[in-house]
């Protein structure tokens, strides 16, 4: 436990000795020890109750809330992969609906032409997350700061607009009639149209990515990644590459929202030209800055509160926008660090030494 | 010649009068960001508010130049307020690229609901003001479109003078170079901000007005052309308002005759490949930022 009072001891010893500096790097370890295991409570808070809610559900014989769930769980796939280039590299994008969409629209064309099979989905999505992911980011890392959301940004919208102007791919109607998919898992075969089954694989992949992610923002090369948002200028000088690290994080981030996307059809049935769109971008930025960039638990929360709050608003207004645009915007004012951060303040008492 | 004459003469001059309202546009965008250091995401939507209150006061039967004339006026109100009350909440923190961003954003999805709420999702599309037009060489002008010319570049010239030639313009460059300094000199450098800001706003909100004989007018009508304008300013150069005019002419222009090549479909990307282009050779686009050339 870091005691604040030893922290400030050894602060004001780490100008003379060593050891202090020793003692300094302890308390850093010691602290963020302490907010690995917040955040660890939180997620298991999320994963729990997102179990619990799923067997309510079922019991209940419930389809709406369990596929509302699904595809909030779907954004949160895409909301982790944002969080990843944002909360940790400090790269700001405004364009992972474009490879949350492609992901969409190649699942949605395996299935369709291919075979209905659920795993050759989900790794097309992906691997067409790693082809754009790796042609976007060799573009869009040369930028830095605004340029690079600029870039991202336009991208998609480039992107959005080619398929939505071609003829082959549905255009503006997208492809519709996917079938259902029957997924075998080894012990159980479920399909695709079976609300508590499909939410709880979803829920058992997020958590996967989830677990992925935290666990490579801790290897080395996370805490390169990190440097990078600190001080990319000086990277260079302890020997790390700030280009390679950036376009690694970049590429694994699109495969991942490229993964999301490949769900998204198998839900729907659908995919169209909106998932593409500048909405889906901002609305995952919305959920990691709402649910605490950098945390990876909080854009879980984020995309949950997002996705079932439009749903509620919605049911009173069709002008949703305005919600979440005051509720956005109070966030980023007076709770910059989010839901997360706010509650992992709350719980180790606010000796933040972030700036 | 026929080519010439009906097709691409007409067309480039299209480009020409479509680029000077999207430099009016990139202008506001590049002061914004080369004196306050802010991506204003709501910029189109400035825009769309621009087109709306002159469709308002003209539909109040009002002379179409005396609404060009007091549509940035009444912007100028709005843009102070958003810079005063909003941008300079989070101006101040560490991550203020990202966070003046993210609060312009949220801006702009709330502004454009509310433009959905009081005038309806539907497109209006108000009379254009001068009809007719005149004919040199063979080729048809229509007389808007060439008054549209005059006048963007008008503003454009009398923007370039009061940022470059006039004492306000040397206190606006002063503080886009060193706010600390300029602010020890006697500048009050926020207020400066929050005027900029608004001056910013006020050209978007012309630049709404201008266009809005020629396209229509509906909620979401800033969303496809900021995308444009963001494309010029970063060809141009963030902050710099000659690259801005350059680079808006030649996209344009680009665009109008990209369009009759190849298709309508393809000009987005051959524009969006111009930019990476000048991203990978001058990452700082092709001219620097305001006050530092």
């Amino acid at each position: 436990m870091p005691d604040p009072l030893v922290a400030a001891e050894v602060t004001r010893g780490a100008r003379g000795t060593r050891g202090a500096h020793i003692g300094l790097a302890k308390v850093a370890i010691d602290r963020e020890n302490e907010e690995q295991r917040v955040v660890g409570c939180l997620a298991a808070v999320f994963f729990l109750a997102a179990l619990l809610f799923a067997i309510y559900g079922w019991q209940q014989g419930d389809t709406f809330f369990l596929r509302l769930g699904t595809e909030a769980l779907i954004y949160a796939g895409l909301a982790l992969s944002v969080d990843l280039l944002l909360g940790h590299g400090g790269l700001l994008s405004l364009g992972h609906a474009l490879f949350f969409g492609l992901g969409a629209y190649v699942s949605a064309l395996i299935l369709k032409d291919v075979s209905p099979s659920f795993w050759l989905a989900i790794a097309g999505g992906t691997l067409s997350g790693l082809l754009a992911g790796t042609v976007g980011g060799i573009i869009a890392i040369r930028a830095r700061g605004v340029y690079f959301a600029l870039i991202t940004f336009g991208m998609a919208q480039v992107v959005a607009k080619i398929i939505y102007n071609t003829q082959e791919l549905g255009a503006s109607d997208g492809i519709i009639g996917i079938p259902i998919v029957p997924i075998s898992l080894g012990i159980v075969d479920i399909r695709s149209d079976d609300p508590f089954a499909f939410f709880t694989l979803t829920l058992v992949i997020v958590a996967a990515i989830y677990v992925l992610l935290s666990y490579a923002t801790r290897t080395p090369y996370g805490r390169v990644l990190s440097a990078i948002r600190v001080n990319e200028s000086r990277l260079p000088f302890l020997g790390y590459s700030p280009a390679y690290t950036k376009l690694g994080a970049f590429v694994i981030s699109s495969m991942i929202a490229g993964l999301s996307g490949s769900l998204y059809p198998m839900l729907r049935g659908f995919v169209s030209p909106e998932l593409m769109y500048f909405e889906v971008s901002t609305n995952a930025v919305i959920a990691v800055v709402i649910g605490g960039a950098g945390t990876l638990v909080g854009p879980l929360f984020g995309a949950m509160a997002l996705v079932f709050g439009k749903s509620v608003v919605g049911s009173y207004t069709e002008h949703h926008l305005i919600v979440v645009g005051v509720f956005f915007m109070a966030s980023v004012i007076f709770l910059p660090q989010g839901f997360a951060g706010f509650v992992k303040d709350r719980f180790m008492g606010s000796q933040d030494d972030r700036s | 010649m026929d080519y010439l004459q009906f097709v691409l003469a007409p067309q480039m001059l299209n480009g020409l009068s479509f680029g000077l309202a999207v430099i009016l546009m990139a202008l506001g965008l590049t002061i914004i960001f080369g004196l306050l250091d802010v991506i204003n995401m709501a910029h189109g939507e400035f825009y769309a508010i621009g087109a709306y209150v002159g469709f308002v006061l003209l539909g109040m039967g009002l002379n179409f130049w005396l609404v060009v004339a007091l549509v940035p006026i009444l912007m100028l109100p709005l843009g102070y307020i958003t810079e005063r009350f909003l941008v300079r909440r989070v101006f101040h923190s560490a991550d203020r690229h990202t966070l003046t961003l993210l609060l312009t954003l949220g801006l702009s999805m709330i502004l454009m609901d509310v433009l959905k709420i009081t005038f309806g999702p539907n497109t209006v599309k108000p009379a254009i003001p001068v009809t007719g037009g005149i004919e040199v060489f063979d080729v048809f002008l229509p007389a808007y479109r060439m008054l549209l010319i005059a006048f963007g570049a008008a503003v454009i010239t009398a923007v370039y003078i009061l940022i470059y030639r006039t004492s306000i313009g040397a206190i606006i460059r002063a503080a886009a170079f060193d706010k600390d300094m300029a602010s020890s000199l006697g500048v009050r450098v926020s207020r400066v901000y929050s005027m900029t800001f608004a001056v910013g706003v006020a050209l978007a909100g012309l630049s709404g007005i201008l266009l809005a004989p020629v396209f229509s007018v509906f909620p979401t009508m800033g969303h496809d052309f900021i995308i444009l304008a963001f494309t010029v300013v970063i060809v141009g150069g963030m902050g710099s308002i000659k690259g801005a005019v350059l680079a808006g002419l030649l996209l344009t222009q680009v665009q109008a005759v990209a369009s009759l090549i190849v298709s309508p479909v393809w000009t987005d990307p051959i524009l969006f490949g111009i930019m990476v282009l000048v991203l990978m050779l001058r990452p700082q686009g092709l001219f620097g930022r305001l006050g530092h050339a």
